[in-house]
């Protein structure tokens, strides 16, 4: 695996795709996965097969739905866009992750004492 | 709700499991040629950019199998798998299987069956009627009065009032609850049909339209000028008049009158309640043409007849409806004054018993489910010491398993997938025997009930018998498979010896200990019953019940003089007296232990006595007694006494003797009826009889002349009455050409009556107890064979120590006997608890009888010994050698 990039941490997939959908509207398993590389910058070491796991279990969860539709090369695929419950569910979820957030970066800062 | 919608996703991802894995693949193809394409336009070799694509992409195998596992709660192939092992588990002890799979389908059959009935009667909306959920019944209520006796049906000038003045119900109907019985005449002869009084507006908002001609319409129903009008109902149409379409417009002669036939009812129609079977509907109004002398029935408001029911405007508004019944009743109360109650306005939903009664139906529906739930719990104990059996024996298979990567909740997916197959086979067979048993049910019935009910299968009953399935199913699977699951891998495999753990045979004990005290209290509620029913059958009723035939007849109602109705009579008894074989003949008014009872005062002076007694009155020709071979000391009345307007000469019962002279003789003495002018005459005592029901303590009677145009005819023969009732049937019609028998049948025949409520619990206690006793028989047997082949090693060795055969055989049977005894003891207290409730239905016999309950008490114990004796034996021949080297 290239050097200098990062696993992606358990269980923030879901959030990232969820929340590029919510940013982007309608996408492709394709354009997801794209969009996160392109947001990473490259640092993100992503499987991109694991994003069709993460829409898998997001559409179960009905934060998702999906269409057909057809792709940049004229092929019929599949679109993803969220759904109101999915919103929801990401407005949660973004405060959490941002309460955990802002834990890690305070633990992180501790200075080391005596 | 968030694991329920994973699941149902799982499940429908299961569906669909094929589909979704080639949208999968083209998904993932597409994306890495997506993929691709980008890197060869970075100027990669196409080789290179495939790699680079794949690499980027994941291992595309792993990825798939994680979709299909997230997909489905399991793959297709291994839930088929579970179903698959589950069957060859089952089949590879299929005597035992099989027992089990009978037991539970006659456990859940019988329940069906009680369902089906509950469901004709109190579930199904009546048939062939558009818009059933819109159909409400009314009934008035006093609310001063408690019970079913609270409830009235509606007069004839409440009913137009209600009907005129409601919004909330698009019409309201009315029919005559009770039918009628009108005489057909035709071709020189008289034929008996039932004839059903609706309102003209019935047809149109039941939304029936007719096969021929059209239905009754408000028109024909008018109270100014009722037509004489009828709609034939299918079957007679068919029947009795070959489906002719002719027959519209032309007249039918009733009751001596000439009615218009306008059309033919839709086969599916057969009214809106139980029991009403008619040949033929009228108008309402059209009553006044059959009963001239009943003209105040239609202005009386104290003359309660009609069911009313009513279509609301939309369905789901009951409660609206029920707000406007109560202001009319308010009103209808105002308007009336001060006369009368205050009665409300109660609505009901329309099924085919009127919504008062339903609390009856349901209560013996009731009984029954509860009787036959037991039978389905001892199946299930059954079932699942069976199953706990297995499991002991499969210790080794789940330790395997579980070692291998399953999971404890695998391990009972197995398991219930295993006891549901049981359950499902079961329920499949338990329709059938519903199907069959409701059948039964309904020649219990005597056939003088006139009561004709469909009893289909629908889709309520599959239902229910799916639920039953799955919950007995879940019930008996659930425990084995939890205990066969709670495997220590490491413990059971590495132990070698046989996997029985104390703690196992302890849980079959106990089932069985349950078993056997359900079992008790069935058997014991079977026993009394039955007991009582030979009691019942034994009962003297007071007259003979052999060699007696018996006819109503009702020349009333074609409007004869009494004078012909006597001379009628008079001609019918001799030539039935001169039918070969016959005794003698008499007529009643009615009979005791029938449907009909007539009460009155009976005093030492005319005006009002202040100890007056009542007693029961029955109207009789001479020779009655004798007919009815009812022994009687002093003499019959002469048939001038009984035509003569009032009672002067009357005969009593002992019981009154007893009651007005004690230890006087009561032949000659004068005492008074209630509502008569003169002083009766006793000229004769007759033996004490069952008036009301055969389990009645003695009652006081009456015996008085004065008979009304309806009568009974009553004839005594020598030989077999069954022989007689064809020529009944043929000599009326000689006698008057215009007059039809009805109810012709054996004093037998009439007897089904009293003795049904006896009869049908008996029976079907009797089957009940019958069946817990065998299903009991059977897992006695097993736990004490299973517990036999557990120890067969170790009995090895105490015979290789010197126990002798004996001794084997004490230790195996003790065991057996000793949960026999608990469940015995458990059993009896609980029997003497429940058979208290049965105790209104038993004749002659307490409910705690120490006899019935000793007996059954032994009965059960010897059961369980031959239960315990054939494994015991089979203990008892054990060889050591054999025994000690099989381990």
């Amino acid at each position: 695996m290239g050097e200098g990039k990062s696993e992606v941490l358990q269980g923030t997939l879901d959030l990232m795709v969820l929340k590029t959908l919510y940013a982007m509207g309608p996408l492709h398993g394709f354009g997801i996965a794209r969009r996160i590389e392109q947001i990473s910058d490259g640092v993100l070491d992503l499987n991109e097969g694991t994003v069709y796991t993460a829409l898998l279990r997001l559409q179960q969860q009905g934060w998702i739905a999906s269409k057909w539709g057809t792709s940049e090369n004229n092929r019929k695929a599949r679109f993803y866009s969220i759904t109101r419950q999915g919103a929801k569910q990401l407005e949660r979820e973004t405060e959490n992750w941002e309460r955990v957030a802002g834990v890690m970066d305070r633990v992180l800062k501790l200075e080391r004492q005596g | 709700m968030r694991q329920l919608r994973m699941l149902w996703a799982r499940v429908r991802g299961q569906a669909l499991q094929a589909r979704e894995d080639d949208v999968l693949d083209e998904e993932i193809r597409q994306h890495i040629a997506l993929l691709e394409s980008r890197y060869m336009a970075q100027g990669m070799r196409v080789q290179d950019a495939a790699r680079a694509a794949r690499r980027q992409f994941g291992n595309v195998t792993a990825l798939k199998e994680r979709q299909r596992a997230q997909r489905g709660i399991l793959s297709p192939g291994e839930w088929w798998r579970d179903v698959r092992f589950g069957m060859r588990m089952l089949a590879k002890r299929p005597i035992s299987s099989a027992a089990v799979v009978l037991a539970l389908a006659l456990g859940i059959g019988l329940n069906s069956a009680v369902f089906t009935f509950v469901n004709a009667l109190l579930l199904r909306p009546p048939q062939g009627v558009s818009g059933t959920n819109k159909l409400v019944e009314v009934w008035l209520h006093n609310p001063k009065a408690s019970g079913v006796e609270a409830y009235l049906p509606f007069d004839y000038p409440d009913y137009v009032y209600y009907r005129d003045h409601t919004n909330s119900l698009e019409g309201l109907m009315a029919f005559d609850g009770d039918g009628e019985d009108a005489i057909w005449n035709h071709g020189g002869t008289g034929e008996i049909l039932h004839a059903h009084f609706v309102s003209g507006n019935l047809f149109s908002l039941l939304g029936l339209k007719a096969v021929a001609g059209r239905m009754l319409s408000t028109d024909d129903d008018s109270i100014d000028a009722p037509r004489q009008v009828v709609v034939l109902s299918y079957p007679f149409w068919k029947q009795k008049l070959s489906g002719n379409r002719d027959v519209i417009g032309k007249t039918l002669m009733l009751d001596g009158k000439a009615f218009t036939v306008v059309g033919v009812a839709p086969a599916s129609f057969t009214g809106l309640m139980v029991g009403t079977d008619p040949d033929f509907w009228a108008p309402l109004t059209a009553m006044l043409r059959f009963h001239p002398d009943d003209q105040n029935r239609f202005t009386d408001r104290d003359t309660s007849w009609l069911i009313v029911a009513g279509k609301m405007r939309q369905a789901g508004g009951s409660k609206s409806v029920q707000a406007e019944m109560q202001v009319l009743a308010k009103q209808v109360y105002l308007e009336r004054g001060s006369k009368g109650n205050f009665q409300n306005a109660l609505v009901f939903p329309l099924t085919m018993v009127p919504g008062p009664l339903r609390v009856y139906v349901g209560a013996f529906a009731g009984g029954l489910l509860l009787v036959f739930v037991l039978v389905l719990v001892i199946a299930c104990t059954n079932a699942a010491s069976l199953l706990l059996a297995r499991a002991t024996g499969r210790a080794r298979e789940m330790a395997t398993r579980s070692a291998l990567g399953a999971g404890r909740a695998r391990l009972v997916r197995q398991m219930l997938v295993e006891s549901l197959l049981l359950a499902g086979i079961a329920g499949a067979a338990g329709v059938g025997i519903a199907w069959v048993t409701s059948r039964m049910l309904m020649v219990l019935k005597p056939g003088n009930i006139p009561i004709s009910l469909s009893i289909p299968m629908d889709w309520r009953v599959v239902l229910f018998t799916a639920a039953i399935s799955v919950a007995a199913g879940v019930v008996f699977g659930l425990a084995p498979a939890l205990r066969a699951s709670a495997v220590r891998a490491a413990v059971v495999l590495k132990d070698d010896s046989p996997a029985g753990s104390p703690k196992k045979s302890r849980l079959r004990s106990t089932l069985v200990v349950a078993q056997m005290a359900v079992c008790v209290v069935l058997l014991a509620g079977a026993a009394l019953c039955v007991r009582s029913l030979l009691n019942a059958n034994a009962i003297n009723a007071g007259f003979d019940t052999h060699h007696i035939a018996l006819a109503t007849l009702d020349p009333g109602a074609l409007g004869y003089t009494p004078a012909k109705i006597d001379d009628f009579y008079a001609r019918l008894l001799n030539r039935v007296e001169h039918l070969p074989g016959v005794d003698s003949a008499s007529y009643a008014q009615f009979l005791p232990l029938g449907t009909a009872h007539s009460v009155t005062f009976v005093g030492s002076r005319l005006d009002k006595d202040p100890n007056a007694t009542m007693a029961d009155v029955f109207r009789v020709e001479p020779g009655f007694f004798r007919t009815m071979g009812i022994p009687l000391r002093g003499r019959d009345l002469t048939q001038t006494e009984a035509d003569a307007d009032t009672p002067n000469a009357v005969l009593i019962n002992e019981t009154l003797a007893q009651r007005m002279w004690p230890g006087e003789n009561p032949i000659g003495k004068h005492f008074a009826l209630g509502g008569e002018k003169a002083m009766s005459e006793v000229i004769g005592v007759v033996k004490n009889g069952k008036y009301r029901t055969l389990g009645e303590a003695p009652a006081a009677a009456v015996f008085r002349g004065q008979l009304s145009p309806a009568r009974t005819l009553v004839v005594r023969t020598a030989g077999d009455s069954r022989t007689l009732l064809s020529e009944i049937h043929r000599e009326v019609p000689t006698v008057d050409p215009l007059m039809a028998a009805t109810d012709v049948q054996t004093i037998e025949q009439y007897m089904a009556l009293p003795l049904f409520p006896a009869r049908t619990v008996g029976w079907l206690l009797g089957v009940s107890g019958i069946l817990a006793v065998v299903m009991t028989a059977i897992g006695l047997f097993g736990v004490v064979a299973y517990m036999v082949s557990q120890r067969t090693h170790e009995i090895g060795v105490r015979m290789a120590l010197g126990a002798r055969r004996s001794d084997v055989m004490k230790m195996v049977m003790g065991q057996g006997l000793r949960l026999t005894m608990i469940g015995l003891g458990i059993g009896l207290t609980a029997a003497l608890g429940a058979s208290r409730l049965l105790s209104p239905l038993l004749y002659g016999i307490g409910a705690n009888d120490p006899v019935t309950m000793t007996v059954v008490a032994i009965g059960l114990a010897t059961i369980s010994l031959t239960a315990c004796y054939l494994p015991a034996r089979k203990a008892m021949n054990v060889d050591p050698s054999v025994a000690l080297r099989y381990e």
